[in-house]
């Protein structure tokens, strides 16, 4: 009896990741779009270093976009430390925006800030 | 519900969590995973148990060594996912997983605590229990497995939304 119980447990299981690879195989970067998207603005709050994921904010056409960066040792790695990029300065940003058009949020791969190039997620485009 | 998020996101855990260091979050979450493995190793164990597998194997023998493990794991998962939730918690207002996540963990245990209030749970070691208790003990474990993989599933679901 238990070893049908089990069976039926592992095939459940199994069903259940499958359906689920699709819409996750990438952490987090399924609610973006696939289409590659470029910003210039200035900083409205500095890097953090906080997990699960660095963040800043920048001013950009009116609003204030939230930037969803590396984990914060990758982002760190990439040479974007706290304080690096001053409050105020302008910077290019590039990366994946929100799917959702209410949402001012980028997945941001690189910015580019006074001839530097953070390079955040070197593997993606 | 905003302003407990405010108020635990702005506690010095909240600072903490975020200011010391980049690899902070990392190692409490590591500690948390940890915590939820060994949780739900012996939890699993139990309910199967209780679900009738393994009947060969006295309960009194499974009990002794997976309840003290379930209840310290749950101890350190309760503190370490408390960290991580004060580290950024506004950004959980409005996560519908969230609203699994606890709704689940208070109902299993709730049941835990009927559980131990239950004759044939304090007398389980003590002597073999008649078949109507055991489908009641049974019960039991399958609220218990089904709550903890309702957890655990909205809980990792809650960083996909």
């Amino acid at each position: 009896m238990f070893s049908r119980l089990s069976h039926s447990l592992g095939t459940a299981a199994v069903a259940v990741s499958l359906a689920t690879i699709p819409a996750w195989a990438h952490h987090g970067w399924a609610g973006n779009s696939q289409e590659e998207f470029e910003l210039i603005g200035t900083v409205q709050r500095g890097v953090s270093l906080a997990g699960p994921h660095a963040t800043m904010q920048i001013l950009a056409d009116g609003h204030v976009w939230d930037l969803t960066l590396a984990p914060p040792a990758r982002t760190q790695a990439a040479g974007l430390k706290e304080g690096t990029i001053p409050v105020g300065a302008t910077v290019m940003i590039h990366g994946h925006r929100n799917l959702d058009p209410k949402k001012f949020e980028v997945k941001t791969e690189r910015i580019m800030w006074n001839g530097h190039t953070f390079n955040v997620y070197p593997d993606r485009k | 519900m905003y302003l407990f998020l405010a108020w635990l996101q702005n506690s010095a855990l909240g600072h903490a969590m975020r200011e010391t260091g980049v690899w902070t979050y990392g190692v409490v979450n590591l500690i948390h995973i940890l915590a939820i493995a060994s949780l739900f190793g012996s939890v699993l164990i139990l309910d199967l148990r209780l679900l009738g597998a393994w009947r060969k194997v006295p309960l009194g023998a499974i009990s002794s060594a997976a309840a003290p493990i379930a209840k310290t794991a749950f101890g350190v998962a309760a503190l370490s996912g408390v960290c991580l939730l004060a580290t950024k918690a506004t950004e959980y207002e409005g996560n519908p997983f969230l609203l699994i996540k606890f709704p689940a963990i208070a109902l299993a245990l709730a049941n835990v605590a009927i559980l131990n209030r239950s004759a044939a749970w304090r007398e389980h070691r003590m002597r073999e229990l008649s078949p109507r208790e055991k489908s009641k003990l049974a019960v039991f474990g399958g609220i218990s497995l089904a709550c903890w993989v309702a957890a655990i599933s909205a809980g990792r679901l809650i960083a996909y939304w």
